[in-house]
């Protein structure tokens, strides 16, 4: 999404920032690092913005002030996002996140959106997380993923191909795992 | 005359080089201490860098796979929908593997 997204947004003032959320490392993706992640992509366009570094020397005066809070790095995500003409941020795997995180960064990127309307977001996750986004985001657009058969056969199709045992392969078996699987799969699906 | 000439112009020579030298290091450093900055702020204002995990994806996903998306109306209405605070959020779900993370 992020590189589709990039690949259309050529114009001047169009910026594409993401994030993937990952259970592994929940800890140190709070909600401030993963805004301060999502604002270090929109400023390395054309330099630091002058706001962030005058924000950063300020705090780095301040004693003790160094660590940044939520609201202080919203307000700077909300003033790098006003500046630009308009900005995609896409978030994979909401689920993976804390949920006290969750909620902070589903509140964070509501105020984002209310200040600059133009803005889109793109999150994924499982399905258990829609009632949170729909809580934050009533009127949000919603869309279930699911593979489809056509699109695991390639699949198993390309990971054939990259065997690395091909002598074990008869035409036969491969028949077979090209019909079977992506039906079992999509049958898997259907149910869920 | 030569003889006086000479060492004056290696020193007008050497103190043009000398102040050349030092206008480039010092534009050196002026840069160095930006880039330094730079760097300093991109750590203050997070240390994750989803840079790398981007490529990851990208090196992995199949091509093709996942555009589907971007031909539907749920996609089109978000993505032409600019200014429109109501239909800013598109949230793609469903479980584990079906391929949430690799959709183009």
């Amino acid at each position: 999404m992020i590189d589709s997204l990039c690949d259309e947004s050529g114009e001047e003032g169009i910026a594409v920032a993401g994030f993937y959320c990952d259970f592994r490392d929940q800890q140190e993706q709070t909600t401030t690092n993963i805004m301060g992640a999502i604002l270090k992509q929109l400023v390395t366009r054309g330099g630091v913005l002058g706001h962030v570094q005058t924000a950063f020397q300020k705090a780095k005066m301040e004693l003790c002030g160094r660590g940044l809070r939520l609201p202080d790095m919203v307000q700077m995500l909300k003033r790098a996002v006003a500046t630009l003409r308009q900005v995609f941020i896409c978030i994979d795997a909401l689920d993976e996140c804390l949920p006290k995180h969750l909620l902070e960064l589903l509140g964070s990127l509501k105020e984002i959106v209310q200040e600059s309307p133009r803005t889109r977001i793109f999150v994924t996750g499982r399905p258990h997380v829609e009632v949170e986004v729909i809580r934050y985001f009533t009127t949000g657009i919603i869309v279930p993923i699911s593979p489809s058969k056509h699109e695991i056969k390639r699949y198993l199709e390309k990971k054939l191909e990259m065997d690395t045992t091909r002598d074990a392969m008869s035409d036969d078996l491969r028949a077979d795992i090209l019909r079977i699987i992506p039906e079992r799969i999509s049958e898997m699906y259907e149910y869920q | 005359m030569d003889r006086t000439a000479y060492p004056h112009s290696i020193n007008s020579g050497n103190s043009n080089s000398y102040n050349v030298t030092n206008i480039h290091n010092n534009i050196t450093d002026a840069n160095k201490v930006i880039a330094d900055e730079n760097t300093e702020i991109m750590r203050w204002l997070s240390p994750l860098d989803p840079g790398r995990r981007h490529q990851d994806v990208r090196t992995d996903r199949l091509d093709g796979v996942g555009n589907w998306l971007l031909e539907t109306n749920e996609f089109r209405e978000w993505r032409s929908s600019e200014g429109e605070a109501d239909k800013a959020v598109l949230f793609c779900y469903g479980n584990p593997g079906v391929g949430k993370t690799f959709l183009r």
